[in-house]
């Protein structure tokens, strides 16, 4: 410490921890300054207590089970904000985006907040930065939420003696310390918006209570009910215990105190604590119902026989009511419907580097792939197709066939079978038979099956039972006589091939 | 104990399939009090749990990239029935898919600039004018690139080609923005990644702001990086890595 003190000793000792202090509410000033390029006017809206407000919602739930998230701080600043100007309405939203985008610090893609401090103790000036967030977003289970930097609580509880450390407690110590400090205004302020939330969660049960007594489909029972119970009930359970410490605290002061004022006021947060104590006594009991509401409905679901669709007409009591519904039922019928019928689906999830590697593979060259694809298939010619029969096998069908073609009025298939040496040269001879009563077009252009070759030249015709029965240990019936195709019928003709089966 | 194989319980391999099942809904969230959820912590505390997710996973044809509070984070192994496949995506050309890999690793330097970063829960938002700007200061760098024929770098050259010749804004007659311009194509890439869960739009903060959720910052902090990621990283952080 060589170096003149920059004013005095004492004023220098907490110079930085003040300077601190100072710098920790610039960036709502600078959101201020940048809202006017915004197009908004701060003496329009007051800006800077959307700022407090902001944090301090924030703040306000991070004791909570569930922070506030985005979306949910956002739209609070917009109702507070088109209060403040109800005739600017289209500007609210965008004041609030401004305030938070401010407090998140934008401007500088929401790195830190950076403040040089010029440390004069000392020969030479030393700058010193100083980093903070005041807001920050996270990702949690329930959606992105805020989060307030200890900076941000310390700003917004400035003067209150609170562990800032210990954010999970940061609304409870905000009204103990309320009441500690006699601040039975503010005290009686955040009694009231827990009893609004107490409500708020109340009214919210009771209706879903009641649309599941309706109709048990129409809530979430697997994953949305029995968060919203479990966090519903930590709520209140939460809540009780702390009604009652909060009623023995006030109570104790109202029995001590003499002013007539805060007797007053004491009486009247002594009142409002008790009433949040009875809407939380009733939360509760509700919740206890609520656990037999839904394992009832659970029970029920389990009990009622699935329907299945074989239990249904597809066409008479499915398909014709959904064409009759309003395209929005009827998208649901059909999802639902498509779901199930499509059965397993596999989610589809990414790699980075593989990504790329898709998104950015060079362009295929041709002229190599398509030899390759021939090597291939020489290959396959190489090693018989299971799909196929044996050559030897279609050899000795084609020999027995050659009966058939041989005489103009043919030959009738139970003779054909018998001359078949073994059971499989007498399938092909059954198949090239059935082939060649009725040919299947669209099977010509899939997997040509031997018999289609075999079958080249023949028609087989029902003489109404004239060819006899045939009996075979593959196949049994009516007879049918396999003979040559006369040569101007060669070309098929499907009306022909009717009549003749007629 | 002592014995190099693990044999495990019947039950648990359930809770692990159960845990995975979770982690391949994109939709599900584990919820305080949710099974989800007590799996999830099950899978952090309990090492013999894990290992059976993992190997159960490993045959899945699936990695466990982290369990941030939004859920279990899983990839793919290339190939995999998991995989996503260049036929999952719209029909694109050579040109829109260099764009869109080069949008996915622009969107991915700027939120990401540092090794630090990948580690920070701290939720990046992007906005895709942002974007824009970022990757137009970066076609320089992409141009210097040195790679021969068919190798990233030349990809990486390719798609600054690409990007820098298209306009940055097409309107179409309703207003929107058009097939054709760079801001258009951010816009698909971040719609492709709310799809994955990757990203989510955050319309209280404005029309084209998304914020990137731990899901894609472990994707990107998984993958290996390319000379084209690391470029523009280095050029984004402005650090003394850009000179490297």
């Amino acid at each position: 410490m060589t170096s003149a003190p920059v004013v005095s000793p004492a004023a220098d000792a907490t110079a930085r921890a003040r300077w601190r202090a100072l710098t920790l509410t610039d960036p709502i000033s600078r959101l201020v300054r940048n809202a006017a390029h915004a197009g908004i006017d701060d003496e329009a809206f007051d800006l800077r207590q959307l700022a407090l407000a902001a944090v301090d919602l924030v703040v306000g739930s991070m004791g909570f089970a569930r922070e506030a998230t985005l979306d949910e701080v956002a739209d609070d600043l917009t109702r507070l904000a088109l209060r403040m100007r109800p005739e600017l309405a289209h500007q609210a939203r965008d004041v609030a985006q401004v305030v938070l985008k401010g407090l998140l610090n934008e401007a500088h893609e929401h790195r830190r907040f950076t403040y040089w401090f010029a440390d004069l103790s000392g020969d030479q000036v030393v700058r010193e930065p100083y980093s903070f967030r005041l807001l920050s977003l996270r990702e949690a289970e329930y959606g992105p939420v805020l989060t307030a930097s200890d900076q941000a609580i310390t700003l917004f509880l400035h003067g209150l003696d609170v562990d800032i450390e210990d954010a999970d407690r940061a609304l409870a110590h905000v009204l103990q310390r309320q009441l500690d400090d006699r601040r039975f205004d503010a005290a009686a302020r955040t009694a009231a918006q827990a009893e609004r939330t107490s409500v708020g969660i109340a009214a919210t049960l009771a209706e879903l209570l009641d649309a599941t007594r309706r109709d048990v489909g129409s809530h979430d029972w697997l994953v949305d009910v029995p968060d919203r119970l479990s966090a519903a009930r930590r709520h209140v359970e939460e809540r009780i215990a702390e009604d009652d410490r909060f009623l023995e605290h006030v109570q104790g002061g109202l029995d001590t105190e003499t002013g007539a004022d805060v007797r007053a006021t004491s009486g009247r947060i002594v009142d409002l604590l008790r009433r949040v104590r009875q809407v939380h006594l009733d939360l509760e009991k509700r919740l206890v119902g609520a656990r037999e509401v839904f394992l009832a409905a659970q029970v029920r679901q389990r009990l009622a026989r699935r329907r299945r669709l074989r239990m249904l007409a597809v066409g008479e009591d499915v398909l014709l009511p959904t064409l009759g519904l309003p395209r929005e039922q009827a998208l649901e019928v059909g999802t639902a419907f498509a779901d199930r019928a499509l059965g397993v689906t596999v989610p589809r999830l990414v790699r980075f580097d593989d990504l790329l590697d898709q998104l950015w593979a060079p362009p295929r060259q041709r002229e190599t792939v398509e030899p390759l694809a021939e090597d291939e298939g020489l290959d396959e010619i190489e090693e018989p197709d299971v799909q196929r029969y044996p050559p030897e096998v279609v050899a000795a069908a084609g020999e027995v066939l050659a009966v058939a073609r041989a005489d103009a009025a043919g030959a009738p298939l139970s003779a054909l079978l018998d001359r078949c040496p073994d059971d499989e040269v007498a399938e092909l001879v059954i198949l090239t038979t059935l082939w060649a009563f009725a040919p299947d077009p669209a099977a010509d252009s899939e997997e040509p099956d031997d018999s289609v070759e075999l079958a080249a030249g023949l028609e087989a015709v029902d003489r109404d039972g004239a060819a006899g029965v045939l009996d075979h240990r593959l196949a049994r019936g009516r007879d049918l006589v396999l003979r040559p195709l006369p040569a101007e019928r060669a070309v098929t003709d499907e009306d022909e091939r009717v009549m003749v089966g007629g | 104990m002592g014995s190099s194989s693990v044999a495990a319980d019947l039950t648990e391999v359930r809770a692990a399939a159960e845990l995975l099942g979770f982690g391949l809904q994109r939709r599900s969230r584990p919820v305080e009090g949710g099974d989800y959820r007590a799996l999830l912590d099950r899978y952090r505390s309990e090492l013999r749990f894990r290992d059976v997710v993992d190997t159960m996973a490993e045959g899945l044809g699936l990695e466990v990239l982290g369990t941030p509070r939004s859920g279990l984070v899983l990839a793919p192994e290339p190939g995999g029935p998991f995989a996503t496949r260049l036929t999952d995506f719209r029909a694109m050309d050579q040109a829109e898919r260099l764009v869109f890999g080069l949008v996915l690793i622009g969107i991915a330097a700027y939120a990401y600039p540092q090794d630090v970063d990948f580690d920070d829960p701290e939720t990046k938002l992007v906005d895709l004018v942002k974007v824009d700007e970022f990757l137009r200061s970066a076609i320089d760098t992409l141009r210097a690139q040195e790679g021969g024929e068919g190798t990233p770098e030349e990809r990486a050259r390719a798609a600054a080609e690409v990007y820098a010749d298209m306009p940055q804004l097409i309107t179409t007659q309703t207003g929107r923005r058009g097939r054709g311009c760079t801001l258009k194509a951010i816009e698909d890439a971040l719609g492709w990644l709310v799809d994955q869960g990757a990203a989510r739009e955050a319309t209280s903060l404005g029309p084209d702001v998304y914020q990137l959720t731990d899901r894609f910052r472990l994707l990107v902090a998984d993958s290996a990086g390319g000379a084209a990621l690391d470029a523009l990283r280095a050029l984004r952080s402005g650090g003394p890595g850009a000179a490297a």
